[in-house]
C-alpha cells in the first residue's frame, strides 16, 4: 500500500470539504500542502489523520494546512497577563465564542488562554 | 421453413439483445459522460461485455477512487481499473538547518509547547519532550506546519 493510498480517506475529505491542496512525496514521507477553508475544514482532516496515524507517530505525513483568510484582513491581538477571551472579545465587539471559534488551533480550553499567544481576531 | 426459422431466430436474438440492456457502445458513452460529470479527467473508457476498463493517469489516490466509483454506472457490470497515480513530484528542498530549527523553535515558543526539544537533521525535526495532552495536536501541527522533510514524533502526551 503506498502513503497516499494509506491517507487517501484525508485526501477525499479534502475534495469534500473544499480545501485545495498539493502533494510531494519523499523518503518515504507524503506531504500535503494544502488550504482549508475554515478551521473546521482544516480540524476534520486532522481528526481523519488522527483516526488512521494514532497519535501521528508513523512519520510518513506532513500535513501542512492552512485556513484561507486566517492572515489577510484579520487582526491578531497578543494576549496579556490577565486577559481572558471575554475580556478580549469586548475590546473588539465581538464575542468570546467567536475569537474561541477563530483560533481553535491554538486554543484547546477557552478558560485557558496564555500571555503572548498571538489569536486572530475575525472581521 | 427454413427461412421462417431464420427469421424467428434473428428476431429472438434481436429481442435477448434489447433485454440484456445498452450495448457496449452506449454504456462506454454513459461511462464517459458520467466521468465528466463528476470532472473526473485523464482517463480513458472502454467497454467489452459490460465490463469497463479504465485507463490513464490520475492526479492522486482520492481521484483514482473516484473514477473507479463514477465508472459503475448502472449495466456496467464490473471495473477494472488500470489507472496509475501520478507520482507526486519530491518536496522542495529543507531550509537551511539552522534557521529551520530556530522557525520551530519559535512557532512551538508562541503556541505555548513548553517542554517540546527538538533536533534537526537534514531538514528532518526530531521532537522528544512532553507536553499536556490537550496541547498534544497543536505542537504536532506546529511542527508538521514548519516546512521540514520529515518529523520523527517522539513527544510524550503527558496528563
Amino acid at each position: 500500500m503506498s502513503i497516499q493510498e494509506k491517507y487517501v480517506t484525508i485526501l477525499e475529505l479534502a475534495n469534500q470539504n473544499g480545501t485545495t491542496y498539493e502533494l510531494a512525496e519523499g523518503e518515504g514521507v507524503l506531504h500535503i500542502n494544502g488550504t482549508a477553508p475554515s478551521e473546521e475544514a482544516k480540524q476534520q482532516l486532522w481528526d481523519e489523520y488522527n483516526r488512521i496515524d494514532p497519535d501521528y507517530r508513523s512519520g510518513d505525513l506532513m500535513l501542512n494546512i492552512t485556513v484561507a483568510g486566517a492572515e489577510v484582513g484579520a487582526h491578531t491581538y497578543t494576549v496579556e497577563a490577565g486577559d481572558n477571551l471575554s475580556k478580549i472579545g469586548a475590546k473588539y465587539g465581538i464575542s468570546w465564542n467567536a475569537i474561541y471559534e477563530a483560533n481553535r488551533d491554538i486554543i484547546s480550553d477557552p478558560d485557558m488562554i496564555h500571555p503572548g499567544q498571538e489569536l486572530k481576531i475575525p472581521v | 421453413m427454413k427461412i421462417k426459422y431464420l427469421a424467428f431466430l434473428t428476431l429472438a436474438l434481436a429481442l435477448l439483445a434489447s433485454a440484456c440492456g445498452k450495448s457496449d457502445a452506449d454504456l462506454q458513452t454513459a461511462v464517459t459522460e458520467k466521468l465528466a460529470t463528476d470532472k473526473v479527467t485523464g482517463v480513458t473508457v472502454t467497454v467489452k461485455d459490460g465490463v469497463a476498463t479504465l485507463t490513464g493517469e490520475v492526479a492522486d489516490a482520492a481521484a483514482k477512487n473516484k473514477a473507479e466509483a463514477s465508472a459503475k454506472v448502472e449495466g456496467i457490470t464490473s471495473v477494472d481499473s488500470k489507472l496509475t497515480v501520478k507520482p507526486p513530484p519530491p518536496p522542495s528542498p529543507p531550509p537551511v538547518d539552522p534557521a529551520l530549527k530556530g522557525k520551530v523553535e519559535e512557532n512551538l515558543k508562541k503556541a505555548g509547547c513548553t517542554g517540546v526539544t527538538i533536533e534537526v537533521v537534514a531538514g528532518k525535526v526530531v521532537a522528544k519532550g512532553k507536553v499536556p495532552a490537550a496541547k498534544y495536536l497543536e505542537c504536532v501541527q506546529v511542527i508538521q506546519q514548519a516546512g521540514a522533510t520529515g518529523f520523527d514524533n517522539q513527544i510524550e502526551k503527558g496528563s
